[in-house]
């Protein structure tokens, strides 16, 4: 398969057309300028070209100009099936079932926090378990488990981490109706025994930001973000269960994908008719994975909170650390969408893409209701991060989507071969960012030049419309796995 | 070790089955820590069974990622102690349905991250690209973990 064979429909779109290879139901459409086309992946737009081939899609297999390489699905795809003629794929999710962005505001300025920066950073890593072989502070029981997979993130504050007030500001409520534990195995709930409240590694981060540009005033005063701010970013998701969710299920699917007769280009598309028990089972334990996701990013907040409490001796009323807003970016789920001018459900899968709802979606807190909703895109831990709104173009073009981060540029491998000889961690302290990370390698794996820019990917939503910019934030002290 | 854009793999060969099964198995860790600086000071057993090669061999992977996240449990030695690749050769006599199975022990010792490089943490061996096959009487695979 050729990369001359896609179409450019407008400068932030191409086209994959339907003759790219047999059996697509419907064109891929991928979002990137012709900056960002030169780092387009044949594989991956093979993988878009696969997506499409899967019973029941409807209108297109889409990807964010964040695409790369996946499993089956590429990363930074999304797809939506009907639910009578359509499948459910966990390979559409991902093994880390709800990763996921949390952004958190404060009262705090930019000049304030840098004499104390080294220690927050050094505290934070060391309060918030990190990194391989790392264990949580929390042992939890199968009760427990089984309340996290149903309640989400109001389990970790009905259990005194973190206020009610922060529910309303999590996508979802921090909670996804129809999870069932009965329905996760016995190994998830071991791998989620002891993970509880940690951040996990590779490209998962907690990031100390300020806010270094402003692009909608308006938008920015209702998040209640200001210039020269700081704020706090966590990037992590479901860890180890999840990961066994979406292991157990690959398995479960790729028996069901023999029995339905579903021909797949990839094994790793494995996938089930909507209306099967083997896709309610995977939608009902992908929920419990994704509520546990919720939690996991509430505790690590509230630690986050008490770190800087302790550090800067100072009240809550004082720092005023509260949530923005918390997005998923690899999950499934159940929506309502216009297809053909008839409003009609759908299984919206997201992988590596991130919701963005237009202003009056009834699903948006009422606090952001008249704004539209708040999209977080983490960059790598050299360069920056957006704060987006979501718009009524999203809805129209790409089921409510838009991209979730940079995506990856180099291999490991190759970034690990480039900073040979380098201390990454020096350089960035000379650009004013402190560092710290449990593993030695990660620091070269996740240096910026493996990254494409967030800028430009964030460039080429904002022109397409698909999600507009807000706010720009500047990391100056990160937290690595 | 294999170059993929995002995560990692390892190439594993063997003069037979059961030698690509722990080469494999040692490949693997070799990408969470460095195995020189492991003892020997715990032994597990493991049985994994599953309805082809390749499925048995992600399941085996999927089976040691499992242990290490559970129990921190990382493996210096790894001997498969049997091997079966059909219902005639099977574990259970050729009752099950599932004729394809490695049994193993293991020696190592829990993760300490004072004492332990952390690489990489993998989530889980995937069937991407996953090659099993055999060139000149050498079995040869590779393998794509999700990081």
């Amino acid at each position: 398969m050729a990369l001359d064979k896609l179409k450019r429909i407008d400068e932030s779109k191409l086209e994959v057309p339907m003759d790219y290879k047999p059996g697509m139901h419907v064109p891929g459409i991928i979002y990137v300028d012709d900056n960002l086309e030169k780092d387009l992946e044949v594989e991956s737009v093979d993988q878009v070209a696969n997506v499409a081939t899967l019973p029941g899609i409807i209108k297109a297999a889409t990807a964010m100009p964040d695409i790369h390489t996946g499993y089956g699905f590429p990363i930074g795809g999304v797809a939506a099936f009907d639910l009578k003629d359509g499948i459910v794929s966990p390979g559409g999710v991902g093994y880390d079932i709800n990763c996921g962005v949390r952004l958190l505001r404060s009262n705090l300025r930019k000049e304030e926090i840098i004499p104390k920066m080294k220690e927050l950073v050094n505290v934070l890593f060391s309060e918030i378990p990190s990194g391989v072989g790392s264990k949580g502070r929390m042992r939890l029981g199968p009760d427990d488990e089984r309340r996290i997979m149903t309640k989400g993130a109001l389990w970790a504050v009905e259990n005194g981490l973190g206020e009610q007030s922060d529910i309303e500001k999590i996508e979802s409520a921090g909670r996804i109706d129809g999870a069932d534990p009965s329905l996760v195995s016995a190994r998830a709930y071991e791998r989620g025994r002891a993970q509880q409240g940690t951040l996990g590694s590779g490209n998962h981060f907690l990031e100390i930001q300020f806010v270094d540009k402003i692009y909608d005033e308006k938008a920015a005063n209702a998040l209640g973000l200001f210039a020269g701010q700081i704020t706090v970013m966590i990037h992590t998701g479901s860890r180890g269960f999840g990961h066994q969710v979406c292991s157990d299920f690959l398995e479960v699917m790729e028996r069901a994908a023999e029995k339905y007769k579903i021909e797949l280009y990839d094994r790793e598309l494995a996938c089930a008719p909507f209306q099967s028990p083997e896709a309610q089972d995977y939608l009902a334990a992908m929920r419990a994975a994704a509520n546990y996701a919720w939690a996991n990013r509430q505790c690590i907040m509230h630690w986050t909170r008490e770190t800087f409490m302790k550090v800067l001796g100072a009240s809550p009323g004082a720092l005023g650390m509260s949530l923005v807003y918390d997005v998923a970016h690899n999950v499934a789920k159940v929506e309502d969408h216009v297809v053909n001018g008839k409003k009609k459900k759908l299984v919206v899968h997201r992988k590596g893409a991130t919701r963005a709802f237009p202003p009056g979606h009834p699903e948006l807190p009422e606090c952001y209701r008249h704004l539209g909703q708040p999209v977080l895109i983490p960059g790598d831990m050299g360069r920056a991060s957006f704060v987006l709104l979501g718009t009524e173009k999203a809805m129209q073009e790409t089921f409510g989507s838009t991209c979730h981060g940079a995506g990856r540029l180099m291999s490991r491998h190759q970034a690990i071969r480039k900073a040979k000889g380098r201390a990454i961690w020096r350089e960035l302290e000379d650009k004013g960012i402190i560092v710290r990370s449990a593993g030695r390698s990660t620091l070269a794996e996740e240096m910026s030049e493996a990254y494409k820019d967030v800028s430009d990917v964030v460039e080429v939503v904002h022109k397409a419309g698909i999600s507009t910019k807000v706010a720009r934030l500047r990391p100056l002290g990160v937290v690595k796995g | 070790m294999l170059d993929i854009s995002g995560d990692a793999g390892i190439a594993a060969f063997g003069r037979d089955l059961k030698e690509l099964f722990e080469n494999a198995a040692a490949g693997m860790y070799s990408l969470i820590t460095d195995i020189g600086s492991l003892h020997e000071s715990k032994s597990i057993d493991i049985a994994v069974e599953n309805d082809s090669l390749e499925r048995l061999l992600v399941a085996w992977l999927n089976e040691l990622i499992f242990r290490f996240d559970v129990d921190g449990f990382i493996a210096k030695r790894v001997v498969i102690t049997g091997f079966s690749v059909s219902p005639e050769e099977s574990l259970h006599g050729g009752e099950t349905e599932k004729p394809f199975a490695v049994r193993a022990s293991l020696s190592g010792e829990e993760f300490d991250p004072a004492r332990h490089e952390g690489k990489l943490l993998l989530k889980a061996a995937t069937y991407h690209n996953l090659r099993i096959e055999k060139k000149n009487d050498i079995w040869r695979s590779e393998i794509i973990f999700d990081i």
